[in-house]
């Protein structure tokens, strides 16, 4: 258990269920006895596939569900309190913004909420959509944006306050390469500024490149939470070596696997046994094209937590 | 209060940006137009006829665009989603919903007297005196309309919008007829009276709010009437309220 005053987020034993079921009515967990930490100015990813219980998470937090058992405290204060909304904003998953309302309006609007002075509202309008690339679409209605543009002006409302602490679910989702990089780049920015992010994603390389800690959730229930480097073997499994113009038969290759890519030969080898292949290619006449270590990934972690590639691919979405 | 403020003004102008709300006024003006011409038509009454329209055409149009806004404004925020992130924010459930009210209510206003004025003035055109006893029957009209979008935002927060306008026409139609129920051993001597009765109570009587054939002849509607109408109509739409507001802060969002 780590210091509380240290925390901006701590959920205990979170649940929540659904009714399933119209005649006959079921209940369906969606998530159970949730024991989370966030620590104050981490970027916490929160991954697990379709389904797992990440957006019901979410929403508990916000208070979109009521939790059937479980608490939670939010920047020190208790769930139910309106005071910890004062420092927190919330993009929710795919978002839908009033389409009568331009940029600029929602945002205002949105500033409007939390009481700010109308200046303050103008200037931080002002910022927020220079920060998110849409200055030139302020005064464009919501319902002429496209669904890139649209997930940017719901990250500017979510910051609308300063928050202290920024709860995202999929806020990469629908954009493009450059939305993607711009969203990064945000999230890295809130950090440096001593905020902390919680974010879902179904996208690993995200969560990988972005945050300090993870949580992974499978059918409702965190089962890893950590350092990405206490989840994942960050040493080198072993090398990847592309090679081109080897023939079939070399004895001294016979153990390492082969893969063909086209024109080219990878060929995994221990690191070990790096010199010994690279002199044995050599000596029969190929060429190396490239060298390369293997470090587990968290994709990796994850088939082989939750299944093999395929069968985890196929319950992977953006849930 | 600020906040309930801003969803208000944010609720009003939404309605104003949704342009089915002018097309509907547009055509209140056609109905009291109209009844410009069949007032030139009649050799007698023609006042009457053009108050009796003008208030009609009022009343239906205010009906249209009561269960229209209360239905589909309030359903359209919760199937779209898009008061998920305003419900994250400082805002109360209970500011959510009576924001909106307020800002419908204002929308309502806004029409009534828009309708009130085109009828004031079509009397105005045709050399008639706007008889100041008119607002005797549009402040019910009003009152009434308010009660509507009550009952169309409470369904709104029970089920889905086509479902939640099918069950507000549904209140609306029988508290028309609430007199009919109330006297129904006199059609149907095999109902129990205390069914009746029931029914009776757990009905807003709209008859209640319906002063336009008084108005129409020329008879002012007693201010203690009006007083009694106003208690009726608050007392009615703060039960309808609450119960919406106590829906609408129990339930889930999935």
């Amino acid at each position: 258990m780590s210091d509380p005053a240290t925390l901006a987020l701590v959920t205990t034993g979170l649940s929540k269920s659904y009714r399933t079921g119209h005649v006959i009515q079921g209940r369906r967990p969606a998530l159970q006895d949730l024991d989370l930490e966030v620590r104050a100015g981490e970027i916490f990813g929160y991954v697990g596939p379709n389904g797992s219980g990440k957006t019901t998470t979410l929403k508990l937090l916000v208070g979109l569900l009521k939790p059937d058992r479980g608490d939670a405290r939010v920047l020190g204060e208790p769930l139910a309190s309106r005071a910890w909304r004062f420092r927190a904003g919330y993009l929710p998953e795919h978002p839908y913004l009033y389409d009568y309302l331009t940029a600029a309006e929602y945002l205002e609007y949105a500033g409007r909420l939390f009481g700010m002075p109308r200046a303050r509202r103008r200037e931080k309008t002002r910022e927020l959509l220079a920060l998110v690339g849409l200055e030139r679409s302020a005064d464009v209605p919501l319902r002429r944006f496209s669904k890139g543009m649209v997930q940017r002006a719901g990250l500017a409302q979510a910051l609308v306050n300063d928050p202290e602490l920024v709860i995202l679910d999929e806020p990469m989702s629908g954009l493009d390469p450059i939305g993607r990089r711009l969203v990064r780049d945000i999230i890295l920015g809130l950090r440096r500024a001593g905020r902390t992010v919680f974010f879902s994603t179904h996208i690993l390389s995200d969560a990988e490149a972005l945050c300090d800690r993870v949580g992974v959730l499978r059918a409702g229930r965190l089962v890893r939470a950590g350092a990405l480097s206490e989840l994942l073997r960050l040493d080198v499994q072993h090398m990847e070596v592309f090679v081109s113009g080897l023939p079939e038969d070399v004895p001294a290759l016979a153990s390492a696997r082969r893969e063909r890519v086209g024109e080219r030969l990878r060929l995994e080898v221990d690191e070990r046994d790096l010199g010994r292949a690279v002199a044995a290619v050599e000596a029969a006449g190929a060429r190396v094209l490239s060298v390369q270590p293997v470090r587990q990934t968290l994709e990796d972690y994850f088939f082989r937590e939750m299944g093999t590639p395929g069968g985890g691919a196929s319950s992977w979405g953006e849930g | 209060m600020s906040r309930l403020l801003a969803v208000a003004a944010n609720t009003f102008r939404e309605t104003v940006r949704e342009r089915v709300l002018y097309n509907l006024v547009f055509f209140a003006v056609l109905m009291t137009l109209a009844g410009l011409l069949l007032g030139q038509l009649s050799i007698r009454q023609d006042e009457k006829i053009l108050k009796d329209i003008g208030l009609a055409s009022m009343d239906l149009f205010g009906t249209l665009i009561a269960v229209f806004i209360g239905t589909g404004l309030v359903s359209k925020e919760i199937e779209r989603r898009s008061l998920y992130p305003l419900l994250a924010k400082p805002l109360g459930r209970g500011e959510f919903f009576l924001g909106k009210f307020a800002g419908l209510a204002f929308t309502l206003l806004v029409n009534v007297s828009v309708m009130a004025a085109g009828l004031a003035l079509t009397l105005l055109a045709t050399d008639r005196r706007p008889d100041p006893a008119l607002a005797g029957a549009v402040y019910p009209i009003l009152l009434g309309l308010l009660l509507v979008v009550a009952f169309a935002m409470l369904f709104s927060t029970l089920t889905s919008s086509a479902l939640a306008a099918v069950f507000t026409v549904g209140v609306v139609v029988a508290g028309r007829f609430a007199d009919v129920v109330r006297n129904m051993r006199d059609v149907a001597p095999g109902v129990p009276p205390w069914l009746a009765e029931a029914l009776y109570a757990v009905l807003p009587n709209f008859r209640n709010f319906d002063f336009k054939d008084r108005v129409a002849y020329g008879e002012a509607v007693p201010a203690g009437v009006l007083a009694w109408v106003t208690v009726y109509g608050v007392v009615w739409i703060a039960i309808v309220l609450v119960l919406g507001l106590l829906s609408f802060r129990s339930r889930d969002f999935q």
